[in-house]
């Protein structure tokens, strides 16, 4: 799999205070397990198994698979333009989406964080969109707005965007940055878990407010930061519904919202070569770990665990 | 970031603007968040031949037909049924997730085992491969248990903790709060079951409510899983039946659609308002003083 | 908040060793139903409904699941059934399968529904899981798929239930394969021009001659496109390049088809790159939709640049053509598509949808009645209608004729002046269509965008469909 690891927490369990028998605090751990080794094996492992086989054989949902090798996957790297087509569209899609939608998240927790009157009501306004997710009538809006004598179009001239190649792929990734809902409400759960009084202590120590949010917010919130760093990546890079819905699932124009899953989806499901597909989703999760990896290793140098240390900010 | 500032008695005055400033910049943005919402809801009151060509976001008049005709349900099963199918898939989960994810997330982040660490890494792994890739598979594994055109596949794998989205969410929480609460309750001769629910959970509570909300939304709005899992329209939800007005071979219905989509909106609207409240009693003021 | 955890730290303190935290947990219970109002109890409490719920919901999940599959539930034979299509079409079906509930007392109908492009991965989903559904609806694009991949049964066994004497002979075979018939078609339709006349008169235009008229050739259409582009200023039609559809309409029109008869391609890559320049040329000209509309094309009618008051025609299947009436106030007409030079029509009439049953139900005779009775019986051709196009049976098909109501008379009059002058249609396509329809609109966007000459484009096209027929 990946050569993820978690950052050692046991850098202060391995001196317990009470010593317990080790043996009893694993089963304990176990229990609390178990219904995740359960849905890990049966539902997560097996598939994968049987997936990866799949991406090995020439698989058409209707025949028997037959073993065809790695054909799949040099057909994939050699022999077919669009996959590469999916890949860069893909590659854009998280460098412009990741970053705009987690600064937007962040940026509009910490103005809500101290705000005194109506932060429920923000709160809640900014997260209505993600209400929504991407259905079709949200596509739809979607689709009015950026279209040729639309509203985007008669306020700034740009014209009809979702269906020009150059920047449909921008209106998909607005559409995510739209609904950056998940993260902000993540980003404030983590503000909420900060200690007050290491502000107040601050204050009486006469520290700035930007220098509060380096030494304080920025320190104590990095796991939450972190969390959303990773997952909205991973979610970046699998990037599905909102470019199914906005192109009725074609990837269009010109292919130029063909991302990596709507085209492994196209595969899968609309060619029926799902030993193809199966053969695209490997690749992609090996990308995706490999990612992923380098971010956990980065992850030692900024990322600040309060029960990683004796208590308090560094 | 200038919320962080919280006011001194000398610098009373320019700390209002700020907060006027603020409260300014937050409604202009949301002018432009909500637009497209104010799109939507429009779009549900217009006439058949405006839903997609009219680029004005006001309806020529108000067709109220499109919400009669998607209050009489699909195909015999009343909008009723639809939505007391949607709730009881998403309350399912809802409990599923906040369950077996904190159970899991704390064995993560707090208790040690063997392989913690491979375990953790392939749990990360799993969010990782597209579920289109396993769909087949799982489907097979429902089919053997008996269990497809039932709400199994759709709530048990939330019990079994299968979204590590939240196992990981409730763990990067956990990590947050400082050691020294279970050392502390430890020696007060807490085992980890104990420690667990009377020191951690209640700690982590604004993680739990955040996975409570977004496992009800995103299940709410989790059309490609119920499709495949689902046959009798009396078991469809209304994220299934708001679809079924559109059928590209046929004649479309995009206004009942619309007008599905708002009434579909609403329960998630008021659950995200109902929780969205304890988000706020967070630990913030309390302190965790070890 | 605070005082409540101080007070879980204090508690903390009470808890002895691990034998003694049970004894803990029952006075804390104790204690809990004493204190009813003090916060701290409450948590508990909220445990004890936790776990409350979670039985009874694991109970109306027991209760909520129903027989599955086609197992005989109480001595009645169950038969699941499922059908794309929209709301209209499943009250008229869930009508129709009530008459046959009532009718054979000893049959039990599930049926489910989805609109097109669900349907056919839910399907997909199903048949791979060993799951089909007993009847089920399929288009021709998926015959051959399902029929090799064993999915569907030989109806000719069920001969005896399910009769086809009235059916119009090329349409039954289009069911066919390898001697073999996987599916029954249900109905016919067949492409059209459809336009607005309205705009039509104002531009000075004739409407074009119906079928029996001699109809009009590809040229004859493109001069039309043009003098309503100059006219009106808008363009006359939707770029056909996009649409594999019409592409099968031209090439027929030349004596050549999409397919041969042994699966391989029927065109080469001049014939398509000759298509693509004649649409590319049109479109440069201003004569037909542009890229950016073009592209927004999805099956549904409000997505066509005439749905959306961008266009003056269309070429679209007849059935689903009846959206534009709600689209376009002042109505619409039906034209037939232009045919080859010498008057070789191109178009045909295609089985809309087709029925089949799953090779492993456990009761195909039921299931073929079942398929007797939506297509023959008269009752049940009363309710249904033309909702899944015109009857196949022909004489269902003059039966109710006279019931036809509003678009659907529009259509029989139009399949009328054409009865007669159509060639057979071809054989279902090979299964690796399904995936080439989409391919064929992704390369015409490399066209109609500028990105690729017709011919390179062409060229793409070809080296993709070979591979995709011989795997």
């Amino acid at each position: 799999m990946t050569t993820t690891q978690v950052p050692t927490p046991a850098r202060t369990a391995q001196t317990p205070p009470v010593k317990r028998p080790k043996r009893q605090r694993e089963g304990a751990a176990w229990v609390f397990l178990s219904p995740w080794v359960l849905g890990a094996c049966l539902l997560t492992l097996l598939p994968m198994a049987v997936s990866l086989y799949l991406s090995f054989t020439d698989y058409d949902l209707f025949n028997s698979p037959n073993w065809v090798g790695l054909r799949n996957y040099t057909q994939m790297f050699t022999e077919d333009p669009r996959y590469w087509r999916s890949v860069g569209a893909t590659l854009t899609y998280v460098v412009i989406a990741v970053p705009l939608q987690l600064g937007l998240a962040l940026v509009v927790a910490l103005a809500l964080k101290n705000m005194k009157r109506g932060r429920a009501f923000y709160r809640s306004a900014f997260y209505a969109p993600s209400l929504l997710g991407a259905s079709m009538s949200v596509a739809l809006v979607w689709r009015a707005l950026f279209n040729e004598g639309g509203t985007v179009d008669n306020l700034f001239g740009t014209g009809g965007w979702i269906f020009k190649p150059g920047w449909a792929l921008v209106t998909v990734a607005l559409l995510t940055v739209w609904q950056f809902g998940a993260p902000m409400v993540i980003f404030l759960a983590g503000l909420q878990q900060i200690p007050g009084e290491l502000y107040e202590a601050a204050e009486v120590d006469g520290a700035s407010g930007w220098r509060q949010f380096l030494s304080i917010t920025v320190p104590m919130l990095s796991p939450v930061i972190f969390f959303n760093l990773v997952l909205q990546t991973i979610q970046a890079f699998q990037v599905f519904t909102p470019a199914f819905a906005v192109s009725g699932g074609k990837g269009g124009p010109a292919d130029s919202t063909l991302f990596y899953t709507l085209y492994l989806y196209d595969r899968g499901f609309v060619a029926s070569h799902m030993g193809y597909a199966s053969a695209m989703a490997w690749v992609l999760l090996i990308v995706i770990g490999a990612v992923t990896a380098v971010l956990f290793r980065t992850s030692r140098s900024w990322v600040f665990y309060a029960s990683d240390t004796e208590g308090g900010v560094r | 970031m200038t919320a962080t500032a919280t006011p001194t008695p000398g610098v009373r005055k320019p700390v209002a603007w700020r907060r006027i400033a603020l409260h300014l910049g937050c409604l202009a943005a949301l002018l432009v968040m909500l637009y497209p919402l104010a799109w939507l809801l429009a779009t549900s009151l217009k006439p058949a031949n405006e839903v997609i060509a009219s680029l004005d976001l006001l309806p020529s008049h108000l067709e109220w037909s499109n919400y009669r005709t998607a209050l009489d349900g699909v195909n015999d099963v009343s909008v009723w049924r639809l939505l007391t199918n949607s709730l009881l898939i998403a309350g399912g989960a809802v409990l599923g997730n906040v369950l077996s994810c904190s159970l899991a997330a704390y064995a993560f982040a707090r208790l040690r085992f063997r392989f913690r660490g491979p375990l953790f890494a392939f749990m990360i792994a799993t969010i990782m491969l597209p579920h289109h890739a396993v769909l087949i598979p799982q489907y097979i594994i429902f089919n053997q248990l008996g269990m497809v055109n039932t709400y199994w596949p759709l709530i048990l794998p939330k019990f079994l903790a299968t979204e590590a989205f939240f196992v990981f969410l409730i763990v990067q929480f956990m990590r947050g709060l400082p050691r020294e609460l279970e050392e502390a309750a430890r020696i007060d001769g807490c085992g980890p079951f104990r420690s667990f629910f009377l020191v951690i959970l209640p700690l982590t509570r604004p993680a739990l409510i955040t996975t409570a909300i977004f496992t009800f939304i995103w299940t709410w709005n989790d059309f490609f899983t119920q499709l495949i899992y689902l046959f009798s329209p009396d078991k469809f939800t209304l994220t299934l039946a708001l679809r079924s007005f559109v059928d590209a071979s046929s004649t479309s219905a995009f206004g009942p659609m619309f007008a599905m989509s708002v009434i579909a909106l609403l329960p998630i609207v008021l659950f995200f308002l109902a929780f969205q409240r304890f988000l706020v009693e967070g630990m913030a003021n309390s302190g965790i003083k070890g | 908040m605070p005082g409540n955890r101080r007070r879980d730290r204090t508690r903390d303190r009470t808890c002895g060793s691990a034998r003694d935290r049970t004894r803990d947990q029952a006075r804390d219970r104790t204690r809990d139903e004493t204190r009813g109002k003090a916060r701290k109890p409450r948590r508990s409490r909220r445990a004890a409904v936790a776990a409350g719920l979670a039985v009874a919901l694991c109970a109306a999940l027991t209760a909520c699941s129903g027989p599955d599959g086609s197992t005989s539930a109480g001595g009645k034979v169950v038969l699941r059934y499922t059908w794309w299509g929209n709301p209209d079409r499943a009250a008229r079906t869930q009508a129709a399968v009530d008459l046959f509930e009532k009718k054979y007392p000893d049959v039990e109908v599930q049926t489910s529904f989805a609109g097109y492009d669900a349907y056919k991965q839910k399907l997909a989903t199903q048949a791979a899981g060993g799951d089909a559904p007993d009847v089920m609806q399929l288009d021709y694009r998926m015959i051959d798929q399902y029929a090799s991949g064993g999915v569907l049964l030989d109806l000719g066994t069920q001969q005896t239930v399910l009769k086809t004497g009235e059916f119009e002979p090329g349409l039954l075979a289009t069911g066919k394969l390898n001697g073999k018939q996987y599916a029954v078609p249900q109905g016919r339709g067949t492409e059209t021009v459809v336009y607005d006349p309205t705009q039509w008169k104002e531009a000075g235009l004739k409407p074009p001659a119906d079928a029996s008229a001699g109809g009009w050739t590809w040229d004859q259409w493109a001069d039309a496109m043009r003098v309503l582009k100059e006219k009106t200023g808008k363009p006359g039609a939707t770029d056909p390049g996009q649409s594999e559809d019409s592409f099968e309409v031209w090439l027929r029109g030349q004596g050549r088809s999409l397919y041969t008869k042994d699966h391989e391609l029927g065109f080469t890559v001049d014939d398509l790159t000759r298509w693509w320049t004649f649409t590319d040329g049109l479109r440069r000209e201003g004569v037909v939709s542009p890229a950016e509309q073009t592209t927004q094309l999805d099956g549904s009618v409000e997505n066509t640049p005439l749905g959306r008051g961008k266009a003056l025609s269309d070429m679209n299947w007849d059935a689903p053509a009846s959206g534009y009436l709600a689209l376009i106030p002042d109505g619409i007409a039906l034209a037939p598509m232009p045919s080859g030079a010498d008057g070789t029509p191109g178009q045909y009439f295609k089985p809309s949808m087709f029925m089949g049953v799953a090779a492993d139900t456990g009761s195909p005779e039921q299931a073929a009645r079942l398929i007797d009775f939506m297509l023959n019986d008269r009752e049940a051709a009363a309710i249904l209608g033309a909702t899944r196009g015109i009857p196949v049976n022909e004489s269902i098909r003059e039966e109710i004729a006279p019931e036809l109501k509003d678009f659907d008379k529009t259509i029989y009059a139009y399949q009328a002046t054409l009865e007669g002058r159509l060639d057979t249609p071809p054989q279902a396509p090979p299964s690796g269509d399904s995936a080439l329809q989409t391919t064929f609109q992704r390369d015409y966007d490399q066209v109609s965008y500028e990105r690729m000459s017709p011919r390179e484009a062409a060229q793409d096209y070809v080296t993709e469909a070979k591979a995709e027929l011989r795997s």
